[in-house]
């Protein structure tokens, strides 16, 4: 029962932190599906680090490559005016790609899975303080404030005399930020950085942040509820339930799965941000 | 606009060189491995057009939704439900019943993977990249279990299906001891033919690069976009089922876990690549195909595959900002 809690607590935090990320961009209006290239990198990027220069170099690594990214994705979306789902399928890409190349020419096979990494407790105490902190800022702060005008209608906020591109270019640098620690936490939990490692993770959490209504809370319940679901998969592997052998691949999908239907309008009302994909 | 673009190219070419710098490569040699491991010989060129295959057959799919101005981002998972479905049938009915029953089976399980995006998109106004994405998750996790429970092969120790058996394979065109071309490729030509010609020539065709252009004009001409964006994603749907079939009568002959190596994601780059024309891509399929092909020539020369997956990734950014500047120009 414990090692249940302690999993679910493992891991939901990587999901809490990219759907923090995805927040701050979708609520300024850029679509982000890239969320999922940003921790790949960063994951990358924080074990190389992490070889050379330590624990600190790891999470400074990890933050600097999904901020780069992030930005890039900001310089295609705001000033190439690339479709914000090309733009982030483009990111993924050269995500998946890029972390191969650099992995296989630049990583140390010696160190094996001995990389010196930040405490977990770190990053599953920021997975808790990030949703409220953004919660209480996007309420009650002119920032934040700004950010939602943004995503919901960037044409009257343009008219109110704020420039969308500069807000977002703020919002997608707490996207690189969040996305960087999900990543670094990936890797400093695991100690090793492997091929396609957030398997799905950045989807996972868009997931989490579309069913939590595009609202920091309840998408942190959204996560917490999905790393619940793969701690309860591992945790039942091979044990049948109710008299039946229930495949584990089927856990995997229930996630997915709940989305579409939350999608289809079946749990709640629509609450996509209106500016959502809007120049 | 023009310098923004240059600056891209420019951008694009000093990030792959330096990674080949940094590869201790020359990145001139890269290049002609690259080349002569995708074009050098018969042989390589066979292995090319066949690479190419499943990308023009999903480049398609992608490509029809994309004219209705749909982002069809589940081809991989629709091309995985068609190709288990296919095999499975395709066992159980050997000869040439099981080929053409496969592919029927194929494109119809491809189509139903697809229409949840195509309803959820038309009726409830929900993101279409959104939901394929999660099709294509529930996809290959369903496919998966399939492969490792049900309909796995209990003789072999492969998660896979039992092979289908020869009679039931799609035939070669041209055959030697090296060179194999298969009919696959001619169906993916005859339905690059067939698209770019419905898209031109009939109603329903025009109906659709409408609503692609502009979805509330197409309203008040009184087209349903609502219809037309279920037509679209079932047809792509089950043009992506179809690739997953062909791939399986064409090739693979059997089914197995971890199927696709991304034909669906990297269609994407194919269908935008190719722009307005259904002829378009022809040689953008080819070109992934011999990027793919020479990704492996370059793996053996030392460079690691994943760079041709970042050429993949900077060539979709550079052909999106291209096509915005054309259309911000017709403007």
């Amino acid at each position: 029962m414990l090692n249940l809690l302690v999993l679910t607590i493992l891991f939901s935090t990587p999901l809490v932190l990219a759907a923090m990320g995805g927040y701050t961009s979708e609520r300024g209006g850029v679509i982000n599906i890239g969320l999922e290239g940003m921790m790949l990198m960063a994951a990358c990027v924080g074990a190389l680090a992490s070889a050379r220069y330590g624990p600190v170099g790891e999470l400074v690594g990890g933050i600097l490559a999904a901020t780069v990214m992030s930005l890039l994705h900001w310089l295609m979306t705001q000033v190439y005016h690339i479709d914000h789902v090309i733009s982030g399928m483009a990111l993924n890409a050269v995500a998946a790609g890029g972390t191969n190349f650099l992995y296989l020419k630049l990583g140390d096979p010696a160190h094996g899975s001995g990389l010196p990494h930040l405490p977990i407790t770190f990053f599953c105490i920021s997975a808790i303080v990030v949703p409220f902190a953004i919660w209480i800022y996007s309420r009650h702060t002119r920032g934040g404030l700004r950010l939602l005008a943004v995503g919901s209608d960037p044409d009257k906020a343009r008219l109110m005399g704020i420039q969308p591109v500069r807000v977002r270019f703020f919002g997608l640098l707490c996207t690189g930020v969040l996305t960087g620690l999900a990543g670094v936490e990936l890797v400093a939990y695991t100690g090793v950085f492997t091929d396609n490692m957030t398997s799905g993770r950045g989807y996972i959490a868009l997931a989490a942040l579309i069913l939590g209504g595009w609202r920091p809370v309840p998408a942190l319940i959204a996560c917490v509820a999905f790393g619940f679901f793969s701690a309860l998969r591992l945790q039942l592997q091979g044990t049948p339930l109710f008299g039946a052998q229930l495949p584990s691949q089927l856990w995997a999908a229930l996630p997915y799965l709940v989305t579409i239907i939350a999608l289809a309008g079946l749990i709640g009302r629509n609450r996509t941000p209106a500016g959502l994909g809007k120049p | 606009m023009i310098w923004r673009l240059v600056a891209m190219v420019a951008g694009a070419c000093a990030i792959l060189a330096g990674a080949i710098l940094v590869a201790h490569q020359s990145p001139i040699e890269s290049l002609t491995t690259l080349i002569h491991g995708s074009l050098g010989s018969p042989t390589a060129i066979a292995g090319t057009l066949r690479e190419s295959t499943p990308l023009l057959i999903c480049g398609l799919a992608v490509f029809i939704a994309l004219r209705a101005g749909l982002f069809n981002i589940g081809v991989e998972g629709q091309l995985l439900v068609g190709a288990c479905s296919c095999a499975v049938v395709a066992v159980r009915f050997p000869g040439p019943l099981g080929m053409v029953l496969g592919v029927l089976v194929g494109m119809v399980a491809g189509m139903v993977w697809a229409l949840p995006a195509a309803l959820i998109k038309a009726y409830r106004n929900g993101h279409e990249v959104i939901t394929t994405i999660m099709l294509n998750n529930v996809a290959l996790f369903l496919t998966s279990a399939l492969v490792s429970g049900p309909i796995k092969d209990k003789t072999q120790s492969d998660t896979a299906t039992s092979f289908v058996a020869q009679t039931t394979r799609l035939p070669f065109v041209y055959k030697t001891q090296t060179v194999e071309i298969n009919c696959a490729l001619v169906l993916g030509i005859v339905l690059a033919v067939a698209m770019a010609i419905w898209l031109k020539k009939t109603v329903a065709g025009y109906e659709l690069q409408a609503v692609g252009a502009n979805r509330v004009a197409a309203r008040f001409a009184g087209i349903s976009p609502q219809k037309v964006t279920v037509l679209a994603m079932s047809i792509s749907g089950a043009l992506g089922g179809l690739a997953g079939a062909v791939q399986i009568l064409a090739y693979e002959g059997r089914f197995y876990d971890g199927f696709s190596p991304g034909y669906g994601f990297d269609a994407l780059g194919v269908a935008l690549l190719a722009g307005g024309s259904a002829y378009a891509v022809l040689p953008s399929s080819l070109l992934f195909g011999i990027l793919s092909k020479g990704g492996t020539a370059l793996q053996i020369d030392g460079v690691p595959k994943g760079i041709t997956t970042v050429v993949l990734g900077l060539l979709i950014f550079i052909a999106a900002a291209i096509r915005y500047r054309k259309v911000t120009s017709d403007a």
